[in-house]
């Protein structure tokens, strides 16, 4: 379903080319919970941001679903971006000066989600955040910031979770509940991807994949 | 999620950035407009004036002794009446309302009385305009405070001037001039009375102010110039007023406006692509979530595009307001005779509404092009 055949990936800097992967071959079946796991610099987000079609491989290959979306072009990768993937990160990115509501119903205009608002009020409902619908994101804790933003990566119902560094900034009780929604995405059917120097997700892993100076060190299955 | 939405919400959140954009906007627009409003009320302030003053040119026979001339008020040399017509025939003159007159000294029931003819304005081509002076009917004539006093006469009094009898129409009061001896009568009733058939001695006139715009060359030498070459037997003798002298500091002060307004245009300019840019740069995060959900160039563009419009149309009429209330307001202290002639000029409402939103556009276009070509994957990886 997902496949990324000897991914590179260079950054040229004033000092020299840094490569941030080294020749990554991965293939995610479809309703697999991977965990990609390495220290900081190692790539991680490189490669999540390259499966998630955000950054163009110096070399190599990333399929999904048989299309390689670094052939198509930028508006049409933004199109499938936005139907296939949803996106998590560890600072929630939430819009500012958009309440919550607002900000989880964001990506609804994109793909034209007629159901989008009735949708989000739902996964707020889902997430127990119906009675901060109106808040803005300032007004709400850690925790309830990264539900809002999985129910914001939840809204056009996607295929595919990319999660970076999710927990970094949550307690061990909110962590578990965010990965408790994600498990549960996973449950239905959807693929997700959890990178992370952790090892709280490993619980809910089929599999982690080690990341080492950009080169993918062992795929092993979890028990 | 509407743009419109976006911009009102970010516009909200950020009061702080927008309010300075929209002040450099507002002193923009509300400079223009109270310079503009003004500047047509002197303009209207400077006609004014012309008008009261009167024709201020006299064009005479070359030949007139000045000194006599000066004495007696008029020429005793005379000119055809037709240099009237040969003049007005002339475009691109800095001549208006020509006026043909004969004037004479006569005795009449004892009393000395200057004998005056006016013809009927003719206009140049090109430049019909309303007379200036009044239009006296054949066996009509205007009489003289003086002659009015002695004469013990009134309007519509018959009286006869060497054996023609003329209808008073109009018993004029006091001048405290020699306006006072006159009898005003139709150009060719008064040749006839002086037997001076298709003569004239003199041509009104009224300067255009257009004229002062050469502002290198002094007035009097472009008249002269213009006259010779059209009556080479005539001198033209200007009134100075204080029209061309007001005409001149309005001028002058346009001139400082031309040499201001791009200097505050250009600033402005800079003044909120700078904010701009600030506003970019701090929402480098925004931007790249909104690229990873999909949304894409020309909608992140039309963000800061939009934000500038609404930005400049909004100032456009607050702008609009302040000038406007800044030229009624301190416009009729310093233009007193036409103070109730400054009215909003709403036409400047119309072109604000046009012009600022796409300054404020053009401003913002770099900050915009900026915001787009910034790589999300790069953003992302940061945070």
């Amino acid at each position: 379903m997902l496949r990324l055949e000897k991914v590179s990936r260079i950054y040229r800097t004033r000092r020299g080319d840094v490569k941030a992967l080294d020749k990554v071959s991965l293939f995610i079946e479809k309703g697999e919970f991977v965990v990609v796991r390495g220290p900081s610099g190692s790539g991680k987000t490189t490669l999540l941001l390259s499966i998630g079609g955000m950054l163009r491989p110096t070399e190599g290959q990333v399929i999904t679903d048989g299309i390689d979306i670094y052939a198509l072009s930028k508006r049409d990768r933004a199109r499938f971006r936005a139907k296939n993937i949803g996106f998590v990160f560890q600072l929630f990115h939430l819009v500012p000066y958009l309440n919550i509501i607002e900000n989880v119903f964001l990506p609804a205009s994109v793909v034209k989600n007629r159901s989008g608002r009735t949708d989000a009020r739902e996964l707020l409902k889902r997430l127990n955040l119906s009675e901060r619908e109106s808040h803005k994101p300032s007004e709400l804790s850690a925790g309830e910031r990264q539900r809002t933003a999985i129910a914001r990566a939840f809204l056009n119902h996607p295929r595919i979770i990319l999660a970076d560094e999710p927990t970094g900034n949550l307690d061990p009780e909110n962590a578990d509940q965010i990965f408790g929604y994600l498990a549960e995405f996973n449950r239905c059917g959807g693929t997700v991807i959890v990178v992370t120097h952790g090892t709280a997700a490993d619980q809910f892993a089929n599999r982690i994949v080690h990341l080492k100076n950009g080169r993918m060190e062992e795929s092993s299955k979890n028990e | 999620m509407t743009t419109f939405r976006l911009i009102r919400q970010e516009i909200m959140h950020r009061k702080l950035n927008f309010t300075l954009s929209l002040v450099v906007i507002v002193t923009a627009v509300a400079l223009f407009v109270s310079f503009f409003t003004t500047g047509q009320a002197s303009k209207h302030e400077t006609t004014r004036i012309m008008r009261n003053i009167g024709l201020n040119l006299r064009i005479i026979p070359k030949e007139t002794n000045m000194e006599k001339f000066w004495t007696t008020g008029f020429s005793e040399y005379t000119m055809p009446e037709s240099n009237v017509y040969q003049l007005a025939s002339h475009e691109g003159l800095s001549y208006a309302h020509l006026t043909a007159t004969l004037q004479g000294k006569v005795f009449w029931q004892g009393h000395e009385v200057i004998l005056t003819g006016v013809a009927p304005e003719v206009s140049l081509p090109g430049k019909q305009k309303p007379p200036m002076t009044f239009q006296i009917e054949p066996g009509t004539i205007y009489i003289g405070f003086e002659l009015v006093r002695h004469m013990g006469l009134r309007n519509g009094d018959v009286i006869d001037i060497f054996g023609k009898s003329f209808t008073i129409v109009r018993c004029l009061s006091e001048s405290g001039s020699q306006d006072d001896i006159r009898v005003y009568g139709e150009l060719h009733d008064v040749q006839s009375l002086l037997s001076m058939e298709n003569k004239i001695n003199e041509i009104k006139a009224l300067q255009c102010l257009c004229i002062v715009n050469g502002r290198n060359t002094d007035d009097l030498d472009v008249l002269r110039e213009q006259l010779a070459q059209v009556l080479p037997d005539t001198k033209v003798v200007l009134l100075q007023s204080i029209a061309s002298a007001r005409e001149r500091q309005r001028l002058m002060a346009e001139e400082y406006f031309a040499f201001i307004m791009p200097i505050v245009v250009v600033v402005c300019l800079a003044w909120i692509g700078v904010l701009a840019m600030m506003n970019v740069r701090e929402r480098r995060a925004e931007i790249g979530i909104m690229r990873a959900l999909g949304y894409g160039s020309g909608k992140i563009a039309l963000l800061f595009l939009g934000k500038a419009v609404a930005t400049g149309l909004i100032g456009a009429v607050i702008g609009f307001a302040i000038g406007t209330g800044l030229a009624l307001e301190f416009g009729p202290d310093i233009f007193k005779v036409t103070a109730s002639m400054i009215k909003p000029a709403f036409a400047l409402l119309y072109w604000s509404l046009i012009a600022a939103p796409a300054f404020c556009a053009l401003s913002v276009f770099v900050p915009a092009m900026a915001a787009v070509a910034q790589d999300p994957a790069l953003i992302l990886r940061e945070e």
